[in-house]
């Protein structure tokens, strides 16, 4: 009786300490969030007043699996995050095989890689775009010189040309955080089983592929999970290279909800559509976790 | 700066007082002429004393305020400074007061900038300042106006053709935001299209419309006078296009006037402003998109007729004239382009800036516009890139907008025209 007793004092007291916290969280995560759900489920236009606020259901839900312009952007989030996922992971092996090695200088080179990702993406893109801008801008200049393109070009006004300086800001920037993932899941490989192999004759592709890669294989799918879910939230990059266009052919779901939510000032549509991004990407990395045994921290296998 | 000097005239604890904070554009000379104004106002009225409440310059970002404000229902400021598209919204949602009730001399303004601020039949600001757009030309190279679009490209061909001539015809703005639309209407007026008729319904698909957008297409595409570079540009760069000497013509708002006529600028003293012509078609005319801004009265305001004062006062012949001294703004007031020292004020032949002021045209006046304008500016850049086809653009846009109309229950509104929507009070 006494030990149960004092259990019961002890959880309370757990509960207690811990109470704080779980206010914090329920406060800024799950208020907002309930919050987001609950308007998702009305009629809200705060420029029109005059609509009130009805009870609609899943209307906006409805309306977003309608409209044509969502599953586009959804289907433009899609190909970024992959195009410059894989772009990305393969110089950034590449680049964490390079540091990996030992040279002299190798603490200024880690340290050198990394400018590209210090720099607030808004700069990057303000660069990125100053270069593809104009006909006579420094892209169109360097490939004109080079025999590339026989003239210059607008960059912009075309799909296909508008997403290349799009991925390619964004592999710019991005691939030294993930050659610094890479490079950190290399260290952690007994090196003696390279010299294992070496004794047993195994050039070094052979070494690569049945050494590094599967040993790499936690740390690639950390970088993965990080990745993909940083690629399907891309919005600024986006917003300030091409903002969407042409026409809407470059437009990723986050720019479309920004829009629908802040410039259109749509509460309930855009919160719908905010409820549709937040369980997309909880599926994502769900799945991530779940089916393809990602580890987030603990353990290494 | 203003606000602390505003701030300053404070006196101890008049209770008779009353005050009113004004909110508007506030920044450089502009601020500085505002700031000199209130003061003068409150000279002339003892019991009021206004207060300047900085708001962002950026028109989104204020409009995203005031919607903010206006929502929560806050008295504050008691006068707004609407851009020439909000008029209709903040009415029909009864965030800004009829001007009804204080006479308003609207038979002395320019009609266009009237029907711009009437909603339901009734008028809810009165317009400040007037912005048109202007076909910019190179004098030295187009000695006489155009008549028609069909001349403007003609000239443009001929300019580019000749040695060491400009290397671009025309250049406006093509990007895809609120600047395509006020091209666009140019050219639709010219060709004696609309976007929504007087009874609302959508007309931006029909065959006028259709052309409009085809002559647009042609100067990229087929007589190549204008650059593919303005499907990107914006106000900016089609000016230091022309500035530097690139092109023979531009579309561009007053405000180019001032910088290109410095003497860093290499066309100063060698170019002319006039309205965008015609098409020189059966039903077009010459067509200037109206911009500029208006003032309202805050629907929650709690001295309405403290605000009427000093709007009636900034919006006086005398005030506007100082206006147009100071930063080259145009008055709204039609007497006002017959007195000479307008003429002196803005430095440029007035006739031009008259003629451009009566062709005038508002864009849609409803209060749904900020949507109906994303919609067309998608629609229509995806035509000027060739995505797709002028007509396939303009019918997705008219039917969108249409759904659009549906959505927003504007029907129902537009058919009451004569019962007003009540004004939260």
């Amino acid at each position: 009786m006494k030990t149960i007793s004092r259990l019961g004092h002890e959880a309370r007291l757990g509960w207690t300490l811990v109470a704080p916290a779980l206010a914090v969280i329920g406060l800024i995560a799950i208020f907002p969030l309930g919050w987001t759900v609950w308007e998702s489920l009305h009629l809200h236009e705060l420029r029109m007043p005059w609509l009130g606020q009805p009870f609609v259901g899943l209307a906006n839900y409805v309306e977003i699996a309608k409209d044509p312009r969502f599953w586009a952007a959804l289907a433009h989030t899609a190909f970024f995050t992959v195009v410059s996922i894989t772009l990305e992971l393969l110089i950034g092996l590449f680049l964490a095989l390079a540091m990996n090695r030992v040279f002299r200088g190798r603490g200024f080179v880690r340290a050198a890689v990394l400018v590209p990702w210090a720099i607030p993406t808004v700069v990057a893109a303000l660069l990125w775009r100053f270069i593809f801008e104009s006909q006579g801008g420094i892209a169109n200049a360097l490939l004109v010189d080079a025999h590339i393109l026989k003239e210059s070009m607008v960059w912009f006004i075309q799909t296909a040309t508008a997403w290349v300086p799009v991925v390619l800001a964004d592999v710019w920037k991005t691939t030294p955080f993930v050659a610094l993932l890479l490079l950190a899941g290399l260290q952690n490989i007994d090196l003696s089983l390279y010299e294992a192999a070496a004794v047993d004759g195994a050039n070094a592709w052979w070494q690569l592929r049945h050494i590094t890669l599967p040993l790499l294989k936690p740390a690639i799918l950390v970088t993965l999970v990080f990745r993909t879910l940083d690629g399907f939230r891309v919005f600024d990059l986006i917003y300030v290279l091409t903002g969407g266009g042409p026409g809407t052919s470059t437009e990723p779901v986050a720019l479309y909800t920004f829009n629908a939510l802040l410039q259109n000032l749509r509460f309930g549509y855009g919160s719908a559509l905010s409820v549709v991004i937040f369980a997309i990407t909880f599926g994502l990395a769900l799945l991530y976790v779940r089916g393809l045994g990602v580890r987030l921290g603990g353990d290494e296998t | 700066m203003a606000a602390a000097l505003l701030g300053g005239c404070e006196q101890a604890d008049n209770k008779n007082e009353t005050v009113l904070t004004f909110s508007g554009s506030a920044l450089g000379a502009e601020g500085t002429l505002v700031a000199k104004q209130l003061k003068q106002f409150m000279v002339l009225h003892p019991d009021i004393r206004v207060e300047l409440q900085r708001t962002p310059d950026d028109a989104s970002q204020r409009h995203q305020l005031y919607v903010q404000w206006l929502n929560a229902r806050v008295g504050n400021p008691d006068i707004l400074q609407l851009d020439v598209v909000w008029t209709p919204e903040f009415a029909a949602a009864g965030w800004v007061l009829p001007l009804t009730r204080f006479s308003p001399p609207t038979s002395e303004f320019f009609p266009a900038t009237i029907t711009a601020n009437t909603w339901a039949g009734r008028l809810y600001a009165l317009p400040w300042f007037a912005d048109v757009g202007l076909l910019y030309r190179r004098t030295d190279l187009v000695p006489k106006e155009p008549a028609t679009l069909f001349e403007v490209v003609a000239d443009a061909k001929r300019t580019m053709a000749t040695p060491r001539g400009p290397r671009f015809g025309i250049v406006w703005q093509g990007a895809r935001y609120e600047g395509l639309i006020t091209g666009f209407v140019e050219y639709l007026g010219a060709f004696g299209g609309r976007i929504l008729d007087d009874s609302g319904r959508v007309v931006v698909n029909r065959p006028e419309a259709v052309k409009a957008l085809q002559f647009m297409r042609d100067e990229l595409y087929n007589s190549k006078i204008a650059p593919l570079d303005v499907l990107t540009w914006h106000e900016e760069e089609a000016r230091y296009a022309f500035q530097n000497g690139t092109s023979t013509f531009m579309r561009n708002w007053p405000y180019a006037v001032g910088a290109m006529s410095d003497t860093s600028s290499r066309v100063a003293g060698k170019f002319a402003v006039s309205p965008m012509p015609s098409s020189g078609e059966p039903g077009g005319h010459s067509t200037a998109t109206l911009g500029g801004a208006q003032l309202a009265i805050n629907a929650y305001s709690k001295a309405p007729d403290a605000a009427y004062e000093l709007i009636a006062y900034l919006t006086a012949p005398e005030q506007m004239l100082q206006r147009a001294q100071a930063v080259k703004q145009y008055p709204t007031r039609t007497a006002l382009y017959s007195d000479k020292r307008l003429e002196d004020a803005l430095a440029i032949p007035l006739d031009a800036v008259r003629r451009a002021i009566e062709s005038a045209t508002p864009r849609p006046v409803t209060p749904i516009y900020t949507e109906l304008s994303e919609i067309l500016q998608i629609e229509l850049h995806r035509a000027l890139v060739r995505q797709a086809e002028p007509q396939d653009a303009l019918n997705s846009a008219a039917k969108k907008i249409d759904a659009l109309i549906e959505r927003t229950g504007m029907r129902k509104l537009m058919s009451m025209e004569n019962t007003v929507p009540a004004v939260a009070r």
